[in-house]
């Protein structure tokens, strides 16, 4: 549901439209990475370490060689060692080099220990089975308190990994970033609260997992057809990995089934190229389930504690922010996510004066955490949004109030904005878009908050409360991320849109085809969308970072415009008339002057054959001028039950500023899915271990996500405001809606039966022995 | 050489053929939600399945005088669209919390129960309802009370080549009251924490008569024989039964595992008392 102001009159653009690939899909036409034959194609597996902690003795692949159809084995003994990060990300680097393809050290259960290309499923699977290793098994770190301890054994020993913060120590990234004096701000408020909030493993659960295609093209070069968010930093990094010139390989990403951040990862591309190098044939590699939750990323597992001071009003005065982040055995996003978890939270409450965010991300033993949608700000706004509620108890003010009275409005900045960035300073800015206030008035009486809260209704066992939270993301990562979009016209009026954005299931080819199309005046299916091959579409760096309506959707409205501009040329020259007094709409360009029109196809076929002939095209490029924020609401009701302690959300509803929907019903959809996501988070979700380190439940027989029948009533609402630096007023909504759950249905628990629930998930378990421990 | 890929699945063409082939060591196949996930986890690996779910001797649900008799390759949505469902409003509520609608067109009554997992749901019913199971096997038929059946997680008084023919629900007298709950993280395809199913005999808000079944908090189902002697001439209020919490807690034998502690299971047990309680309006 969108609440309609009154809006610019546009032709496509906040239109639902249909899914330029929609029609494909519903048919099931073979669109995704694995559905493409490679004829000869050979099975690539991996060999997956045992063991937490340890090192290869020995390795002999002699039984496994001699199986019929195994081509190649790749290991530490036969593959050069090149420190590289499989994070995706801009340059230079932000997270440390302490990977390489095949180490002699393994660092967690699941790590790479070989990879094996074979002509069938079967040969690969024995070859894995005969692959002998010896292990010397190391003593394990199985927590970041024991990563910590002094004495600890040291997982990042390798002399040639650069950029770890402290390897001596286990910790691969810090920050501390103190604003003002929050000591003694908080010393000297009249009112303070804290909260810590723990989040477990959690993994992303995209229905496609990991896959990819390497083969050879006729001048051989590398072919790589993949499942990925970044294209174009899988052709970086797979250059460096194997040492090729970047110019012999070639990346296409075709439909992705979902990634959510695990696929800003470059995993499985490097090996299927090595195995493809070394046997001169095709090769593909797909994970199974239970190599997705173990072997591919999963979000930070994170302890988040914020202290609050605020005076007796409620005008917040200090915030104190301390994470400590758990990224696995490698550090891939370590930096970044950690820095998040401030910089997407703090500016928020911008009320308060005196800020610190100090926190450390440390190396354990246990599988590798990456990029997950809401990249940190999820695990800050737990445990801000909780303290948020404490502080409004203790002041004796309505939670929603307390925010209203200390979130940031339009024409406002935050120190943090320049202080945290991407691993290193951010970019000084404004605020110039902000409905909050609106999410959170419609928010409060789409949910009844004055009539709802603090009743304690009861029926039977079960107790029902209502809980709020805010949140807000970013746009994209100032001055960093760059977007590039080619649009071409063809001589009867339609147009190539060639992008390296990355549609990975998200819309944002339907998205780009609209901002397009609004420019240049023509209806959607008049442009043909391509993302995004490395040989063929500009550079992006990818989907994420809520960058891809923002900044590819100004890249190609800058295109658009210049595109548009040589249409207006042709059609001057050829209704001998003043390009200033043309108009270009609905197909055809027009003089305001004399009524006289051309078409865009007379226009396309005039430059293509006639006079003057000449390609019209353009390629513009962006880089994120800011990062405009999205704000959201979120307001949900629960019911508890008192004597197993299960906790169902009976509804929820999100109201979110995304600037203006490009496309009202996915910007829907995208605040819609991140809240089921996140309620799987509260509810649900978590990876479990053994003693040993090995994740016990890796399928969705025992690590549950919502389904269809689980999921409530979700009120999904856009409040939209005109961001002046987006494409038409756009700005983000792709992360923003996962950092509410959490701690609304926290709070909301606590509203029915007064208890606070700080680590995820609330099982019934944990909530029934939190009532008992309180009626103790 | 093959390594993966399932076994060959063999059509009978009656009852009797299917009691043949098994007799040969097939597998009986009924809907396969169980059975599929067994075998791709390749902890078993039977020569060859024998599919029992398309034979009509199987899947015949009659409502007799007495009892219903339900074919053993019977869909749980079968038995729900069936008048058996509406007269035994007990085993509606144990199907109902099977899993998902695609799990209930596939999953049958019979291989619930040969599966004999202490969390199957459809096993409550059965346990209350005093529930009889017919097999017929190389040495002909013989019936079996269905706690006689059932021996312990995954195990059953089945010889080799013996198939369950169908399963005998005699109607309870009287017009008690059915109450089934099961305890999971989610709503949708959740095998129970713990669950608790009960028919209670109610006169003037009194409890007249009581049988309960507790799934998934011992090597069976358990029928709390004590709990259910106590319950009788007590009002049906929270309070009035408050006391009983303790000794149907005590009634489980339960486990850890990834779904819930051993402490959870048996406390959350008891408390389903309570929740029945509540539920269960004595008056209408
Ligand atoms: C995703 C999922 C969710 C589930 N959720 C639930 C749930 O919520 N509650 C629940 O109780 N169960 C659940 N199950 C388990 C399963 O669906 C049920 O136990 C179902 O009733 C099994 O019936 P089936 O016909 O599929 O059995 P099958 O898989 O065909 O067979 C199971 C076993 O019984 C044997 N068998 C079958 N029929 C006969 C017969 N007539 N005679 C002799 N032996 C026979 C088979 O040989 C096999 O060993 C779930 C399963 C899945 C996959």
């Amino acid at each position: 549901m969108a609440v309609s102001v009154a809006a610019k009159a546009r032709d496509v653009v906040g239109q639902n439209v249909h899914k330029v690939d929609g029609p494909a899909l519903v048919c099931g036409k073979p669109l995704f990475t694995l559905d493409m034959d490679v004829p000869g194609a050979l099975v690539g597996k991996i060999l997956h370490s045992p063991h937490a902690h340890a090192m290869i003795e020995a390795i002999d692949t002699s039984a496994a060689e001699a199986i019929p159809g195994v081509a190649c084995i790749l290991h530490f003994g036969n593959v050069p060692r090149i420190p590289h990060t499989t994070a995706g990300q801009g340059w230079p680097e932000p997270s440390p080099y302490d990977t390489v393809l095949f180490d002699r050290k393994v660092r967690y259960v699941g790590d790479r220990v070989a990879a094996v290309a074979a002509t069938s499923e079967e040969a690969a699977d024995e070859a894995l089975r005969k692959i002998r290793v010896e292990y010397k098994v190391l003593p394990a770190v199985l927590s970041v308190d024991e990563a910590l301890a002094p004495g600890a054994p040291v997982i990042h020993d390798e002399p040639d990994a650069e950029g770890i913060y402290d390897a001596q120590r286990n910790i691969a990234a810090a920050v501390d970033i103190p604003v003002g004096d929050v000591d003694r701000a908080l010393a000297e408020s009249p009112v303070t609260a804290e909260a810590t909030c723990e989040i477990p493993y959690l993994q992303h659960t995209p229905i496609e997992p990991h896959c990819v295609i390497a083969y050879f093209d006729e001048d051989g070069r590398l072919v790589i057809r993949t499942s990925t968010q970044v294209p174009f930093h899988v052709r970086r990094i797979v250059a460096r990995v194997l040492a090729l010139p970047m110019s012999r390989i070639r990346v296409v990403k075709p439909r992705i089934g979902g990634g959510f951040g695990a696929k800003q990862e470059i995993i499985l591309e490097p090996v299927a190229g090595a195995l493809a190098l070394r046997t001169g044939r095709p090769v593909r590699i797909a994970y199974t389930r239970e190599e997705e939750f173990v072997a591919s990323r999963t979000r930070h597992p994170m302890r988040v504690t914020v202290k609050l001071g605020a005076g007796r009003d409620g005008t917040l005065r200090a915030i104190d922010m301390e994470a400590l982040s758990n990224t696995g055995a490698y550090g891939t996003h370590s930096l970044t996510v950690l820095s998040n978890v401030g910089s997407k939270t703090l500016p928020l409450y911008n009320k308060a004066r005196h800020l610190r965010f100090h926190g450390k991300a440390v190396y354990t033993n246990l599988p590798v955490a990456g990029a997950y949608r809401g990249y940190g700000a999820t695990q800050g706004y737990f445990a801000l949004e909780v303290a948020m509620d404490i502080l409004a108890e203790k002041l004796g003010l309505d939670p929603l109030e307390l925010r209203q009275r200390n979130h940031i409005r339009v024409g406002e900045t935050s120190p943090i904005f320049e202080k945290i960035g991407e691993g290193r300073e951010g970019k000084a800015q404004i605020v110039r878009s902000c409905a909050l206030p609106e999410c959170l008035r419609i928010g409060a009486e789409r949910i009844g908050w004055k009539r709802n809260r603090g009743r304690r209704r009861r029926e039977g066992p079960w107790a029902y409360g209502v809980g709020m939270a805010c949140a807000m993301q970013g746009s994209g990562i100032t001055g960093i991320d760059m977007g590039a979009a080619t649009i071409v016209m063809n001589e009867d009026g339609s147009f190539r849109l060639l992008v390296g954005a990355t549609d990975l299931g998200t819309g944002s080819d339907t998205v780009l085809a609209q901002i397009a199309a609004e420019a240049l005046g023509v209806s959607v299916d008049k442009v043909l969308v391509y993302s995004s091959d490395t040989d063929f579409t500009p550079f992006d760096v990818g989907a994420y970072a809520s960058s891809t309506t923002y900044v590819s959707g100004l890249a190609v409205l800058k295109a658009a415009e210049d595109v548009r501009r040589q249409i207006l040329d042709v059609a001057a020259a050829a209704l001998e008339e003043a390009p200033e007094d043309l108009e270009l709409s609905q197909g055809a360009v027009r003089s305001v002057r004399s009524g006289r029109a051309v078409t865009l196809a007379d226009v396309g076929h005039r430059a293509t054959y006639v006079v003057d002939q000449h390609q019209i095209a353009a390629t513009a490029s962006c880089v994120a001028p800011e990062s405009p924020p999205p704000f959201a609401a979120f307001f949900c009701e629960v019911a508890v039950d008192t004597e197993t302690g299960l906790v169902r959300v009976e509804r929820f509803v999100a109201v979110a500023d995304c600037g203006v929907a490009i496309h009202p019903k996915q910007a829907e959809g995208q605040l819609e899915g991140a809240v089921v996501q996140g309620i799987g988070h509260a509810l649900y979700e978590e990876m479990l271990f053994s003693g040993r380190g090995r994740c016990v439940n890796p399928s969705f027989f025992d690590y549950k996500i919502p389904s269809a029948l689980d999921v409530p009533e979700v009120e999904a609402i856009l409040v939209p405001s005109e961001e002046p630096t987006g494409p038409f007023g756009a700005k983000s909504i792709a992360e923003v809606g996962i950092n509410g759950p959490l701690p609304a249905i926290s709070n909301a628990i606590y509203d029915a039966v007064g208890i606070r629930l700080t680590r995820a998930p609330f099982t019934p378990e944990r909530v029934l022995s939190a009532l008992r421990s309180r009626t103790g | 050489m093959h390594t993966t890929g399932l076994a060959e699945i063999v059509r009978p063409r009656d009852l009797a053929e299917a009691v043949r082939l098994a007799a040969e060591g097939g597998e009986p196949l009924a809907g396969g939600t169980d059975l599929f996930v067994r075998l791709r986890k390749g902890v078993e690996r039977p020569p060859f399945l024998v599919y029992i779910g398309d034979l009509p001797e199987l899947r015949r649900i009659s409502v007799g005088e007495s009892k219903v008799e339900i074919g053993a390759a019977a869909t749980h949505a079968e038995i729900l669209a069936s008048p058996a469902a509406a007269r035994l409003p007990i085993l509606r509520l144990a199907l109902e919390a099977i899993a998902s609608p695609a799990i209930r067109a596939m999953g049958t009554l019979g291989g619930n129960l040969a599966n004999a997992s202490p969390a199957g749901d459809g096993l409550i019913p059965l346990y209350l309802l005093g529930a009889r199971v017919n097999l017929v096997g190389p040495d002909g038929e013989r019936a079996l009370a269905v706690e006689e059946f059932v021996l312990g997680p995954g195990k059953t008084a089945l010889r080799p080549g013996e198939v369950i023919r169908s399963l005998d629900l005699p109607f309870p007298e009287g017009a008690p009251r059915a109450y089934f709950r099961k305890v999971g993280r989610r709503r949708a395809l959740i095998i129970a924490i713990a669950s608790l199913g009960a028919l209670l005999w109610l006169r003037d808000g009194t409890i007249e008569r009581a049988r309960l079944a507790l799934g998934s908090v011992a090597p069976t189902v358990v029928r709390p024989r004590e709990v259910e002697q106590a319950l009788v001439g007590r009002p049906l209020a929270p309070d009035a039964l408050a006391d009983l919490v303790e000794a149907l807690s005590a009634a489980t034998r339960p486990i850890s595992d990834l779904r819930a502690s051993a402490g959870y299971r048996r406390t959350v047990a008891g408390r389903l008392l309570l929740d029945l309680a509540c539920t269960i309006s004595p008056g209408g």
